[in-house]
């Protein structure tokens, strides 16, 4: 039970690491992006700028769920292997479904 | 609707209030920014679902963060339940796709109705299992709660409810732009033997993996607008900021109370123009 605690602490060390990354790299493109939208509207860099900041964002949690599939895997913790891998899976799979509506439109 | 300097002020400032409400009840801030959005703005519910998903998200990310370290967040049992609310989530966001607007919004109303009730069902039940000598299993848990006066430990029961418990709650999440934290916390926290307060931190936690495979749909779809989910995803930012330090000091009771009774009106509202 105390090696599981140890390993999750230094878990959430790195979780804690990639979203705070993630989270402050989007809000600073957010903000810059919304910022220069307000000074001069009709910009595309303003867009593209939001647009990559939203990328980042949608790719925070799927990062951190990929840095738990590697983490359980040093760990040779196969059951966590296989269940956080299962999530990635479903992640990508929303990719999946996302290309099938865009292509519909 | 065109995107205006004055609407993204508008949304930026409904961020900040939905974040703030959101951070403290461990809801997500969806649950006030959808209504907001479409009752109030009249954005369409799948613009307003959208723009509320990639709010969850950050205010996942950056909650999870700063609780990260406190042993507060069960991450095995979090990552167990992912599967589930993942797979749900997936589902929501492509039948959100089929769906009508009533439709959609009605659902909405139910749902928040049901849970309401719920937890003021549930309001006089003990929600700790204090006591150090529980043996925590394989998913259960161990913290520190000033309230419950030390170390709380629990053991995770009817795991299969959890289960699907989390695949609803993924469901709603996408198809409706909550956290999905609503349907999850009282199950995890009433049936399932987890603290309210780890149930909570576990569920903020999930929430973003949740709300990322919905958000992708939508985005996918065209329906997620750069400017206005860049304004509420920063409003929600500097709300949740405060939401989380007001939320260390309310109580369980109180919590709960004030979750219903705001699920309550914002259930009404949405089931009255839902008719209309």
């Amino acid at each position: 039970m105390n090696s599981h605690a140890a390993q999750d602490a230094r878990l959430e060390l790195i979780i804690r690491r990639i979203l705070r990354v993630g989270v402050t790299t989007s809000s600073v493109l957010l903000a810059v992006g919304l910022t220069w939208s307000f000074v001069a509207p009709g910009t595309p860099a303003s867009g593209l700028l939001m647009t990559v900041g939203l990328m980042i964002l949608m790719a925070t949690p799927a990062t951190r769920v990929a840095a738990s599939v590697i983490e359980y895997a040093v760990e040779r913790d196969w059951l966590f292997v296989a269940l956080t891998g299962v999530v990635l899976l479903e992640i990508i799979a929303s990719v999946i479904a996302a290309l099938v509506f865009h292509r519909r439109l | 609707m065109p995107v205006t300097p004055a609407l993204t002020l508008i949304i930026l400032m409904a961020g900040v209030v939905a974040g703030a409400f959101g951070a403290t009840l461990g809801l997500g801030g969806g649950i006030f920014l959808v209504p907001f959005l479409n009752l109030v703005i009249g954005l369409p519910i799948t613009v307003a679902a959208a723009i509320s998903l990639t709010t969850v998200i950050a205010t996942s990310s950056s909650v999870s963060a700063a609780r990260a370290g406190q042993r507060l967040i069960n991450l095995r049992l979090g990552m167990s339940l992912e599967v589930a609310t993942a797979a749900g989530s997936l589902a929501g966001g492509i039948t959100a796709q089929l769906l009508s607007e009533d439709t959609i919004r009605r659902l909405f109303a139910v749902m928040m109705a049901i849970i309401a009730l719920l937890m003021l069902r549930t309001l006089n039940q003990r929600n700790t299992f204090a006591g150090t000598s529980v043996d925590p299993g394989l998913l259960g848990g161990r913290y520190d709660d000033p309230q419950a006066g030390g170390l709380v430990t629990y053991r995770v029961k009817r795991f299969p409810l959890a289960l699907v418990a989390s695949f609803v709650a993924g469901n709603v999440s996408s198809l409706l732009g909550l956290g999905g934290g609503v349907v999850k916390v009282p199950v995890l926290n009433a049936w399932c033997g987890i603290p309210l307060r780890a149930a909570a931190a576990t569920s903020a936690f999930m929430i973003g993996v949740t709300a990322t495979a919905g958000a992708i749909i939508y985005y996918g779809n065209g329906q997620l607008v750069p400017a206005l989910a860049a304004a509420a995803v920063l409003g929600v930012q500097a709300g949740s900021w405060l939401g989380l330090r007001i939320g260390e000091r309310a109580s369980n009771k109180s919590l709960k109370l004030f979750m219903a009774g705001v699920m309550l009106i914002v259930a009404v509202i949405m089931a009255m123009r839902g008719k209309g």
